[in-house]
């Protein structure tokens, strides 16, 4: 199977295919990225645009790297934030329901209603950049070599950022409590 | 279990239909279709694209006037046409005064009437679904409206509605060729946004898509927001337009909208994106099941089955109350099998009646360029 440089390579060269092919194998883990971070609604949306930057941008993607994914992650990014950018100019657009009802760019689906409300509460306390890369790494299962490259730091920076979240996250007191809960729970199965 | 698990199990979401990760890939393929011919073109900067419509002007009845307003350009070169282009999605809520007028040029025939509510339209809408048979040919869809009425000279606008949601009109060939040459950025448009909101009816989720294709262009509605924020934001909208009614020597003092009134707004707003989505970009199936359907919300619009150029047909009516006023009508037209509009009236509301009849075609934006049109 052709790696993902060497189809962004063939779609440079005029096969349109080959960056179809690239798109399929990354949609289903670049959308549910856009959709912890906006919600489902704007992240169908925004999904066709990181599509089109990705296509934009492909002559400057490093074809040392076989796997586009961190590429894309780092394309979804940018038009996160775009978007976050454009948000307060659209102040009057009023299509913003998922903020006005508590947008929550953490959903729990499986995991207890306090899982999430814990959560979201140390989240907010983490700085962005701890909330990034934690993001990445918890989220999105990449190493954190791959999520620094996402984020176009060092892949030393992303490591303490990463320990700095987590000691964080491990030392709320909420945090902390419904561990010990969950943990005891399934201690005692 | 430790932070991590627990932040993993927190970032779960469900599966995406594969809907929506065509409607992703539709936009990157338009998008790719345009990237290799645009290169090629020598950019004319005098050529504006299609643009949304302005805030100030929202909350206000209006008609969706753009086949009107499309005419503007006809013959009159690329700045004109530029201008036409401009102001298709700009300035639409010229106030209607009930003056009565002449009636819709609808097509006769054996008419049975039932509320848009009910289910002709969701049929004809499965109905599109149903002779769904994969990706469409080309990349855009070319329609050729023949406009008469309105006091002006009958006419002829090309529009090209390419599938990444950009919107190309000029007056005749060469033109809406020359116009072609700028490349456009689709995501901020008002065009683009009724391809989103439209196939998203078509995929099911009819409530938000509602008020997407509400939402194409900016209002005073504040849709799902609180009432505090509602209330906000008509703060503002009432002020912007202060100073409108003002210089109109209109002194009756403007108030937020509640109740059947407010509902009647709303509507009116989604009516006309529809109408200006089903005009221009009807010739995507796929927009037309999402329009159709979104159109069967609107209590307002009529809808009755009979016959027209020889073809069966669905007449949509949307009624004077949608308009806010006791004359103003708007009939659309479309294909009983297949959903393609046919033609469109205008009348009511003090104005010229007005009517375009369509011929929509599937094209390649290359060949259009080209010229092979």
């Amino acid at each position: 199977m052709a790696s993902d440089a060497e189809l962004i390579g063939r779609s440079l060269a005029g096969d349109g295919e080959a960056f179809m092919e690239v798109i399929g194998r990354h949609e289903v883990a670049i959308g549910a990225y856009l959709e912890r971070r906006v919600g489902r609604e704007a992240a169908e949306d925004l999904l066709g645009d990181v599509w089109v930057a990705a296509f934009e941008s492909r002559r400057t993607y490093d074809r040392s790297y076989a796997e586009a994914r961190p590429w894309l992650y780092t394309m979804a990014l940018n038009r996160l934030r775009h978007y976050w950018r454009s948000r307060p100019a659209e102040d009057l657009v009023p299509d913003v329901t998922g903020l006005a009802n508590g947008w929550d760019p953490w959903p729990a689906v499986d995991v207890r209603v306090d899982t999430r409300t814990v959560l979201r509460a140390a989240l907010a306390g983490l700085r962005s950049e701890e909330r990034e890369v934690l993001a990445l790494v918890a989220g999105e299962d990449l190493t954190v070599a791959d999520a620094a490259r996402v984020l176009g730091m060092p892949a030393g920076t992303a490591r303490r950022l990463l320990h700095q979240a987590r000691a964080a996250l491990r030392n709320a007191p909420e945090v902390a409590a419904l561990l010990t809960e969950l943990n005891s729970v399934k201690g005692s199965k | 279990m430790d932070e991590m698990d627990l932040a993993s199990q927190a970032l779960d979401v469900t599966p995406w239909g594969p809907e929506s990760y065509e409607r992703a890939r539709t936009v990157l393929r338009g998008a790719m279709a345009e990237s290799g011919t645009l290169q090629e073109a020598a950019p004319m900067p005098e050529v504006v694209p299609v643009r949304g419509r302005g805030f100030s002007r929202a909350g206000s009845r209006r008609r969706g006037t753009l086949a009107t307003r499309g005419k503007v350009g006809i013959g009159a070169g690329i700045g004109a046409v530029a201008a036409a282009a401009a102001l298709v999605l700009v300035a639409t809520s010229t106030p209607q005064p009930a003056t009565p007028t002449s009636q819709p040029a609808a097509p006769t025939g054996s008419a049975s009437q039932t509320s848009a509510a009910t289910s002709p339209l969701m049929t004809l809408a499965a109905l599109i679904k149903a002779s769904d048979n994969g990706p469409l040919p080309g990349n855009a869809s070319l329609v050729i409206q023949n406009q008469s009425g309105s006091g002006q000279p009958a006419g002829v606008v090309y529009a090209l509605y390419t599938d990444s949601g950009i919107m190309y009109t000029g007056g005749d060939k060469q033109t809406l060729m020359s116009g072609m040459t700028q490349p456009l950025d689709p995501r901020n448009s008002a065009t683009y946004r009724w391809a989103v909101a439209a196939r998203s009816a078509a995929s099911g989720d009819l409530a938000a898509a509602r008020k997407r294709m509400i939402n194409t262009f900016p209002n005073c509605f504040g849709l799902g927001l609180s009432p505090a924020a509602q209330k906000q934001i008509w703060v503002k909208c009432l002020a912007a337009g202060a100073a409108l009614r003002k210089e109109k020597g209109d002194k009756t003092p403007a108030k937020q909208p509640t109740g059947k009134e407010l509902q009647s707004e709303i509507d009116n707003t989604l009516w006309t994106a529809c109408y200006d989505a089903m005009n221009w970009a009807g010739g995507d199936p796929r927009i037309r099941e999402g329009v159709l359907r979104l159109v069967s919300t609107i209590p307002e619009v009529t809808v009755t089955n009979s016959t027209a150029d020889g073809q069966p047909a669905l007449i949509m009516t949307a009624e004077p109350p949608l308009f806010g006023d006791s004359s103003s009508e708007q009939v659309l037209t479309v294909n009983a099998k297949t959903g393609m509009p046919i033609r469109s009236v205008e009348s009511g509301g003090g104005l010229a009646t007005s009517t375009q009849t369509f011929q929509f075609s599937r094209v390649t934006v290359a060949n259009i360029k080209a010229g092979k049109f």
